[in-house]
């Protein structure tokens, strides 16, 4: 079972807004492992939509996803390319 | 923010009954040109539709918020919509969607969009909001649900 975190930046301009965390849903989906997202006080399946639009993480905050799993290295590893990556988004 | 406050009773239709993505965008841009009136219904509904391109806003657990951005808007005019049967949106976790929370929402304004889907997500997250949406059997009934989860 492997274990692993990191912290990210969210960079880009409209934050973690309904197409960012479906496109981060959509991935963790594909890995086996636990996917949790913090950002202060609060939490969110990496999973799920609808708690991923509760952390309301905007621009230049910067959020902690902790992985669980025989997948979390990999895991952990696309979910902050994603982020890094501001989603795909352009700005 | 409270969702009886976003939406307003004439914003909300229960029961509805379409059958396509398509037509239920369609009605949503019927309903949202009627609270706009210098807006033109085809711009709303490109807004939706360009948004849905990018991506399905169907969100999971039958539930899907298509929105689209308008110029010279003032306000952000919400709609809800249960439809009487889930129906195909293409949503990420392949399940039908039978509640739809739509947003017209003007350019900019990228915190407060976050807040507002916040408050929305919070109380669709809850199985028995869901439940109770489902089970309203006119619009009056529909729209008292969010009035008595807003308490």
């Amino acid at each position: 079972m492997q274990r692993c975190q990191g912290v990210f930046l969210i960079k880009n301009k409209l934050g973690l807004h309904a197409r960012a965390a479906t496109t981060l849903a959509q991935l963790s989906t594909q890995f086996d492992a636990q996917i949790t997202l913090y950002q202060g006080d609060k939490s969110a399946q990496g999973d799920s939509v609808l708690a991923l639009l509760l952390l309301e993480s905007s621009q230049g905050k910067e959020v902690e996803v902790r992985c669980t799993g025989p997948d979390a290295k990999n895991a952990l590893i696309a979910i902050g390319n994603l982020i890094e990556d501001k989603f795909h988004e352009a700005e | 923010m409270k969702l009886s406050t976003l939406i307003s009773e004439d914003c909300s239709k229960a029961a509805v009954l379409f059958n396509s993505k398509k037509r239920i965008l369609q009605y949503i841009s019927e309903l949202a040109q009627e609270k706009i009136p210098n807006a033109n219904q085809h711009d709303i509904l490109e807004a939706l539709l360009n948004r849905e391109k990018l991506g399905s806003t169907g969100i999971g657990k039958g539930i899907a918020i298509p929105h689209g951005r308008l110029a010279g808007l003032d306000n952000i005019i919400a709609i809800l919509l249960v439809n009487q049967q889930p129906i195909p949106f293409d949503a990420y976790d392949d399940r039908n969607v039978d509640i739809f929370v739509s947003l017209i929402v003007p350019e900019g304004g990228n915190k407060q969009h976050l807040e507002t889907l916040a408050s929305i997500a919070g109380k669709l997250n809850d199985k028995h909001f869901c439940k109770r949406l489902r089970q309203a059997s006119n619009d009056h009934e529909l729209y008292q649900v969010l009035v008595e989860f807003d308490k």
